[in-house]
């Protein structure tokens, strides 16, 4: 089972290799492969994540959540996804035509290109970059210029607001974000997030570094656009944001984006604070999703449990708190490895 | 303060999140509703005088009805009543006024219709109303010929005890009366024959009286010629 | 230094957060507001005008829908104008039973509040429980009132209908329920760091500026003046019984949440009170059925409804039907002070501060 996926890749660029195709091609077309693999599994596990975190809300508020179609409402969001995919296509007479629809594409994009690095297992990621953790950080903040796309295209106020909101949330929550991750690396000395996983073989970094755990959990939340942190869409102050101009699929397409974005903050929180893809018994490709999925589980029990704060609130929440808190975590960090290697543990 | 009121929150939503959910089945358990519950508005047609009141009594014009006034009583007759439900708000108003009990709410709450004609309901007279009330009026005339019959009887069974004071009722001349009373004592038929017109009519007894007594003078100044002869 | 521009924002009258049919136009300078222009009038129905064309006793339906969340309260009001205009004596059981369905109307009316303010400020989780615990009292209007929303229970000269026997059980159990709902609420929102932080020093209402607009009900008291129509010029029965005027200092948005949450308190002990004085007799008194009062008097009554001071004024001719009816509409006053308390905040206050004022439009706009 641990090497299903590895043997089956290998498997695959050796049947193409004996079709007397020259290895350079051979992986090439292995990596298209994987895109199509990971997009269809990006798409089917939001269709499941959707659907969990309805129900989940549902339970925390002492509901039942959809229960309709099929056994516990599974195929709700089925039936939502083609009731979106059929509605009329609406484009504001006013809009920016060309930026307001390549902006959820734009968004969907970048959120994919998230998972290039995620190592999904043992020896299981698309690239193995060295610069992993790097480019993870990088093509998040993209996806404020989506928002902002998004805002400015639409031309409506309340859009506009919460693109601006989503501009300045993001800016000031991808500093304590980065610093954040800054002790893992110190640690680990690596960028790469396989050499940061094969790092926590005998201890979870949450253990080392809980400070920056928590720093990061709250810097992700505000760069997920979640609860209590959603400015940019806050349906009863902007009703909607940045999409509130968007129908049917092009709005589908941002909240899929959206979902595909927590799904990547999860992995990477998982790989970077809780060892990964380790683990007993299971195989490692099993052990990122259950890791995964309890790191996305407590994004939705804080969203469904706290009040929404305000705009100037968050900046100074950011500024005042999280940067400090992270860059003295920095600090103790690197005073600590001093340590260490003064008291000759490593 | 300092995040234990965050941790507080997180901790009874996580307590929630294990409870019983509250969320009503509808509509595959339907709710379990109070007696007093108003749904819909019903209105029994048989038990309606078409008084008026609960047309008096509602705020927002929701009844009206038609009726007629029939031939052979003062009473109205209700010929049809409407609910013009878009406009009812259930305020009870009606069925507190309603002295015979004919309107009441059931417990259907399920109103909404597909086309607003199908909200206003008319309820037409039924038929077996109609059928019935001839029967009545069949039945009464019955009863009032029994009556006549037996008022007439009794006031021949009059007549011949004591024709004098009754016939005064129709003839002047008291030496009238009394020829005609002795002709009533003798003839049954002819007591039964003013009986009758005496409680039917009065004139036409006075003048059949009238003629009566005539033909026995006649009668009798024949009989008595003839005894002559 | 950089030039910006005043813009306008309008929040409403179709917006999620504006308790019905509001209309706030904001004037924005970046994310802080300037002014706020408030319109009115998107749920006019006409009702004082109504009113004329009703007799006296098809009104009450009427008044149940001007503050369609706390549905007894404006009913007693007119109806108590009524008694008042013909000098009818209602029963004493009426009255305990009166008072008891006040109250639950106002624990409704400030449990909507709290669960309007829960999702306004993005705590989906309140709204859900405050939902939920109101909707006992939805369950208790159903069983005496026939209805669930609108009931018109209380009638002139007294209640439609005597209690039912499972009455009495139920209203008890929810009064004891009232703390433990209280301890979830605080626990959840009150309590709660950002909660305080949207809440805390927005919207200050000054005490002096709270009376120049004649401000009242639960607004006026969080800003620190402990004044109640029930205690300060008890109607019906409330004399009888004990009570407390929670009161705030600063007049903030968080002192306008307490003070609504510590009534809820406070209700429930007068519910628990009257039921257990509840006596028995008569539910209404001998009221004629077409009501003419004597010509060329005219009342004004008030109440403390869940907003503040709700008062009639009934004018009448001696007909059937009023000559004219006025509603002093809390709400419609309450609402007056948004500009006021927004100036100066920026954009999200906007929405604490309308859902802690808690206006209801139906009311407002009459
Ligand atoms: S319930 Fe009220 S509104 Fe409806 S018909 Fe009866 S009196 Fe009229
Ligand atoms: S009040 Fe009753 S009896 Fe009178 S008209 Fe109405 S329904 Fe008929």
């Amino acid at each position: 089972m641990e090497h299903l996926f590895t043997n089956l890749a290998a498997a695959f660029t050796g049947w193409m290799i004996t079709l007397g195709l020259s290895p350079v091609w051979a992986d090439i077309i292995l990596l298209l492969v994987k895109w199509i693999i990971i997009i269809t599994i990006i798409t089917l596990n939001i269709i499941v994540l959707i659907w969990l975190e309805r129900k989940v809300s549902a339970f925390f508020q002492e509901r039942l959540g959809p229960n309709r179609l099929g056994p516990f409402g599974i195929f709700q969001t089925i039936a939502d996804a083609i009731k979106l995919l059929t509605k009329e296509d609406i484009v504001p007479s006013a809009a920016d035509k060309l930026i307001f629809k390549t902006a959820p594409m734009f968004f969907i994009v970048v959120a994919v290109m998230l998972y290039t690095v995620i190592p999904l297992g043992q020896g299981m990621e698309v690239i193995n970059l060295n610069i992993g953790l790097l480019f993870f950080i990088s093509i998040g903040s993209l996806s404020t210029i989506a928002l902002l796309m998004a805002g400015w295209g639409s031309d409506n106020k309340w859009s506009l607001m919460g693109a601006v909101r989503s501009v300045a949330q993001m800016i000031s929550y991808e500093i304590p974000l980065a610093f954040s991750l800054l002790g893992v690396v110190m640690i680990s000395g690596s960028l790469n997030l396989q050499d940061i996983v094969a790092a926590q073989d005998n201890l979870w970094f949450i253990i080392l570094q809980p400070i920056a755990f928590i720093t990061y959990f709250i810097a992700a939340t505000a760069e997920l656009n979640r609860g209590p942190f959603d400015m940019p869409e806050a349906e009863q102050e902007l009703t909607g944001g940045a999409y509130t101009e968007y129908t049917g699929m092009r709005w589908a397409l941002f909240f899929l984006a959206e979902y595909t974005n927590l799904v990547a903050v999860s992995a990477l929180m998982a790989t970077v604070f809780l060892g990964g893809w380790q683990g007993p018994w299971l195989p490692s490709w099993l052990w990122i999703i259950i890791k995964t999925y309890g790191v996305i589980l407590v994004f939705f029990w804080v969203k469904w449990t706290f009040p929404r704060i305000r705009m100037d609130q968050l900046m100074s929440f950011s500024w005042k708190v999280l940067v400090p808190v992270s860059l003295g975590n920095i600090l103790l960090t690197g005073a600590g490895i001093y340590f260490c290697k003064w008291m000759g543990w490593c | 303060m300092n995040g234990q009121g965050l941790i507080k929150g997180l901790g009874i939503t996580l307590k929630h999140f294990f409870q019983k959910e509250i969320t009503e089945q509808y509509p595959d358990v339907m709710p379990e509703l109070a007696p007093r519950f108003r749904g819909c508005l019903q209105f029994e047609f048989e038990k309606c005088i078409a008084c008026g009141i609960c047309v008096n009594s509602c705020p927002n014009d929701v009844l009206s009805f038609e009726t007629e006034k029939s031939e052979n009583s003062k009473k109205k007759k209700l010929l049809s009543y409407t609910i013009d439900f878009q406009y009812c708000m259930f305020c009870n108003l009606c069925v507190e006024g309603c002295p015979k009990d004919c309107l009441h709410f059931d417990h259907d709450f399920e109103l909404s219709t597909f086309s607003r004609d199908d909200i206003k309901r008319v309820y037409l007279r039924p038929a077996e109303m109609d059928e019935e009330e001839e029967v009545e009026t069949a039945s009464m005339q019955d009863e009032q010929e029994n009556k006549e019959q037996n008022k007439i009887e009794a006031m021949s069974k009059a007549l011949q005890k004591n024709p004098a004071k009754i016939l005064a009722q129709v003839l002047e001349q008291e030496e009238d009366i009394k020829i005609l009373s002795e002709l009533v004592q003798e003839s049954e038929k002819t007591a039964l024959k003013m009986a009758e017109l005496l409680v039917k009519d009065k004139e036409k007894a006075a003048k059949v009286a009238a003629g009566f007594v005539t033909k026995e003078k006649k009668n009798r100044l024949q009989a008595e010629k003839g005894g002559e002869e | 230094m950089m030039q910006s521009d005043i813009y306008t924002v309008n929040v409403g009258p179709i917006h999620p957060s504006t308790h019905g049919g509001l209309h706030a136009e904001a004037v924005m300078d970046g994310e802080i507001i300037q002014d706020v222009i408030v319109h009115l009038g998107y749920v006019h129905r006409s009702v004082e005008k109504i009113a004329e064309s009703k007799t006296y006793q098809q009104f009450v339906p009427y008044t149940a829908r001007l503050d369609y969340l706390a549905t007894n309260l404006p009913v007693l009001g007119y109806c108590q104008t009524v008694e008042k205009l013909l000098g009818i004596q209602v029963p004493e059981r009426a009255e305990y039973i009166r008072v008891i369905m006040a109250e639950l109307s106002r624990i409704a009316s400030h449990q909507i509040a709290i669960a309007a303010t829960g999702i306004d400020l993005g705590a989906t989780t309140g709204l859900m429980y405050g939902m939920r615990d109101r909707e006992r009292i939805m369950n208790i209007f159903e069983m005496t009132g026939g209805q669930r929303l609108l009931s018109s229970y209380i009638r002139i000269g007294g209640v439609a209908a005597d209690i039912p026997k499972e009455f009495i059980p139920v209203v008890r159990s929810f009064a004891h329920d009232i703390p433990l709902m209280i301890d979830e609420y605080n626990g959840l929102m009150t309590g709660n760091e950002i909660w305080a932080a949207r809440m805390q020093g927005v919207g200050i209402l000054s005490l002096e500026d709270a009376v120049k607009y004649g401000v009242t009900g639960p607004n006026l008291r969080a800003s620190g003046i402990a004044y109640d129509i029930r205690k300060a010029e008890p109607y019906g029965i409330y004399d009888r019984f004990d009570f407390d005027i929670p009161v705030g200092s600063r007049g903030d948005s968080l002192d306008r949440w307490k003070v609504r949450i510590e009534e809820l308190r406070q209700s429930g002990r007068i519910i628990e009170q009257a039921l257990d004085n509840l006596p028995e007799g008569e539910i209404t008194a001998r009221v004629p059925k077409v009501l003419k009062p004597e010509p060329g008097i005219e009342v004004y009554h008030r109440i403390e409804s869940a907003k503040g001071e709700l008062g009639y004024y009934i004018v009448s001719d001696g007909g059937k039907k009023p000559y004219r009816l006025h509603v002093r509409a809390p709400s419609f006053i309450n609402l007056m002070v948004l500009p006021l308390v927004c100036r100066g905040g920026v954009f999200q206050d906007i929405i604490t501060n309308i859902a802690t004022l808690d206006p209801i439009l139906g009311e407002s706009d009459r």
